[in-house]
């Protein structure tokens, strides 16, 4: 027997199982799923793989799958993908509940079935009905999404450059001309452009949140004015992109996220989020509940058991630990109170990952809108700035 | 004695043949028919429906079947159009950059080098294909950015005081990630279409006291012209579909046309989608179809296509 045949045939069974085993946890498995709850997130909610905790309360499983926050990339997983029957729960960044309701592919959330709901007093004061944050979670009065994260965004800046900056104008400031950034998307750098715009009175726009054609041309027109003049040097797409332009010092001042300022400062960036005077773009994920065929009342029950959880102290300082969010009212006492689970410094950093996020909530801005009225308008417009 | 009853023995078929021979020419029709067959199912129906999704109207958020034109109205006198003009463009500066360099390294290999060496090098552009193009892209990022190391080398130097922005987020860094993206496909084609000329009609053409120059322009170049025009075609496809070059590279929102569908499908748009990728693939099918009537495939493909004479 020849041995150069033993040992490839070998070979061969080691990839097909490397494969097999490569397809079992990425292909979410219906089979074992009579204790499985898909889930389905944009690697924000994933409590670093953990979830013991709910699995001990309710007895399931979760089977968590990533997926893209893009309107797209979510309509296109639960239509085009086919995962309308597999999916349970997806958690993004809420705003999406008029493509998602009108398709008929969430179910209506009934809040009676989380016990945490009612101790969720950020509903209440930010998301209820009647109050800016409601288009996050609801829907024509209806409640569609469970927040799960809450977080206002600015800008970034480096102050050994710029000094220090407390407005959008530094954005357009021509001192930086060239050292800017702004991120490829309209619901966020187009919506803090219209505040600033706003804000500055250089413009007649009467709500950011929800701009007419005319406004958001406006708000067009003055970026591809700003184009023109080199104001920016790039707009980027993705998470690694804007760290690296931040700690390669490629721009000075950056439309961002806050936690790629998180990760610049642990690689020793002297960088610095902005407090802005005009407030900022407010925003929440919701977890929704997938108007899902397959699914039985039992499942069903699970998944309002899993929303539930998320809304707890244990997941919610978990995930503000993790990404630097802020997540539900009881994440802060629940750190405090069990340093079993939390050490003191972990405990320190939810407590003022939360107290800062709820300042932004205090001081306004405006509520970032992933889905406006004129959302067609918005893309083709976005579309003429960058091929302006 | 013996080679000669052999060909004795083919020349004479023994009396069944012709029934096997219908068998293989069945066989030949099935094992033909697969191909076909997988190319039916993956790519002429989803285009056809590409094509038929472009004239359908949306209601809402969705869309019904329709003969509506509303896309392509949609498309003229917009954004889009501006972003069509630029793929184009931009896609033939590429290719023809491409092209030139890519005619010099396959004319190279074929010709001024031993076969050996030639397969190792050929070997060694496939190398590009084996790197993910995200992290290709980025490493560019990583080396022509202001801070990054040609600046600073170039810096160090003392050859620039400051930093040249152009190298990065740029016209030029765009042209580069093409290039490099879509010139090592089509240095194959060329290879191949150079080493198939026969060496004699170059030596001819020398021993009749042509200039090289003269050979190359009027033996070596039209000989090869199917492998250029083979070669252009896999860049130009390439570059005109790319999106991921202008995203990591192109800086301030340098659009070209696979980016504005993805973006148009962001708002579920799909008949604009649909109707802007149904013109890329109809200017494809276009040059595909000069391909095939102005050049003989055969010097290139060799008797794959024998039927066709």
């Amino acid at each position: 027997m020849n041995p150069w045949n033993v040992n490839r045939r070998d070979a061969m069974r080691l990839a097909l199982s490397v494969s097999a085993a490569a397809g079992l946890g990425v292909v979410p498995r219906r089979a074992a799923a009579a204790g499985t709850i898909n889930f389905a997130d944009i690697g924000v909610g994933d409590p670093g793989g953990d979830w013991s905790k709910f699995k001990a309360a309710s007895g399931y499983d979760v089977n968590l799958v990533s997926i893209g926050n893009a309107p797209s990339a979510v309509l296109n997983v639960l239509v085009a993908s086919g995962g309308q029957g597999t999916y349970d729960v997806i958690n993004i960044v809420g705003g999406m509940q008029k493509p998602l309701v009108d398709n008929d592919l969430v179910e209506k959330i009934d809040t009676a079935r989380m016990p945490n709901w009612a101790k969720d007093t950020y509903v209440d004061e930010f998301l209820g009905k009647g109050k800016p944050g409601f288009q996050f979670i609801g829907y024509k009065d209806e409640i569609y999404g469970v927040p799960t994260v809450l977080q206002g965004d600015s800008f970034a800046y480096l102050p050994e450059k710029t000094g220090q900056l407390d407005s959008y104008a530094a954005l357009f400031d021509p001192k930086w001309k060239g050292y800017v950034a702004l991120e490829d998307n309209y619901t966020t750098a187009g919506q803090k452009t219209a505040l600033y715009l706003k804000k500055a009175g250089l413009a007649n726009i009467a709500n950011p949140d929800d701009m007419t054609k005319e406004e958001f041309k406006a708000v067009t027109d003055f970026l591809i004015d700003q184009k023109k003049k080199g104001q920016f040097r790039v707009i980027w797409n993705s998470f690694e992109q804007a760290v690296n332009l931040i700690t390669s010092k490629e721009v000075y001042v950056i439309d961002c996220w806050e936690p790629m300022v998180f990760v610049a400062k642990s690689k020793g960036m002297d960088v610095v989020y902005a407090d802005p005077k005009e407030g900022y773009l407010l925003w929440a994920m919701a977890a929704y509940l997938v108007k899902n065929p397959n699914r039985t009342a039992e499942q069903t029950d699970a998944a309002y058991k899993l929303l539930d959880f998320m809304l707890g102290g244990w997941y919610g300082a978990r995930i503000t630990n993790l990404r630097g969010y802020m997540t539900n009212p009881q994440a802060a006492t629940y750190a405090k109170d069990n340093p079993a689970e939390f050490p003191a410094d972990e405990a320190k950093r939810v407590a003022e990952i939360t107290a800062n996020v709820r300042r932004k909530f205090e001081q306004g801005g405006t509520w970032q809108n992933r889905w406006p009225t004129e959302v067609e308008f918005y893309e083709s417009e976005w579309s003429r700035f960058k091929a302006a | 004695m013996l080679a000669l009853e052999h060909r004795q023995q083919i020349a004479e078929p023994p009396f069944s043949a012709r029934g096997r021979g219908n068998w293989q020419a069945w066989g030949r029709r099935i094992l033909l028919c697969l191909p076909l067959i997988f190319v039916g199912i993956f790519l002429v129906v989803p285009l056809g429906l590409t094509v038929m999704i472009s004239f359908w109207e949306r209601a809402g958020l969705k869309f019904r079947p329709a003969f509506s034109l509303a896309s392509y109205v949609s498309l003229i006198g917009g954004a889009r159009l501006d972003v069509l003009q630029r793929s184009l463009i931009v896609a033939l500066e590429a290719t023809a950059l491409s092209l030139v360099l890519a005619y010099a390294i396959a004319y190279f290999l074929a010709r001024k080098v031993e076969p050996a060496t030639a397969r190792i090098v050929l070997v060694l552009f496939t190398v590009p294909f084996l790197i993910n193009y995200i992290v290709r892209n980025v490493s560019y990022t990583v080396l022509l950015g202001r801070t990054g190391v040609v600046n600073s080398a170039l810096m160090a130097a003392g050859l620039t005081d400051a930093p040249l922005d152009w190298l990065l987020y740029s016209d030029f860094a765009v042209l580069l990630g093409l290039v490099s993206a879509y010139m090592p496909f089509m240095i194959f084609p060329l290879f191949l279409s150079i080493g198939a000329i026969d060496r004699q009609y170059v030596e001819a053409s020398a021993l009749l006291g042509a200039s090289p120059f003269t050979t190359f322009r009027t033996i070596t170049l039209p000989l090869s012209l199917p492998g250029v025009f083979a070669a252009a075609l896999f860049g130009f496809v390439g570059c005109l579909g790319e999106s991921a070059v202008p995203i990591i590279l192109g800086g301030v929102g340098y659009e070209l046309i696979g980016n504005t569908i993805t973006s148009s499908m962001d708002v579920l748009n799909y008949p604009l989608a649909a109707a802007l990728s149904s013109i890329v693939i109809l200017l494809m099918l276009l040059l595909m179809l000069g391909w095939y009537l102005v050049f003989d495939m055969r010097s290139f493909l060799g008797r794959i296509l024998e039927w066709r004479a």
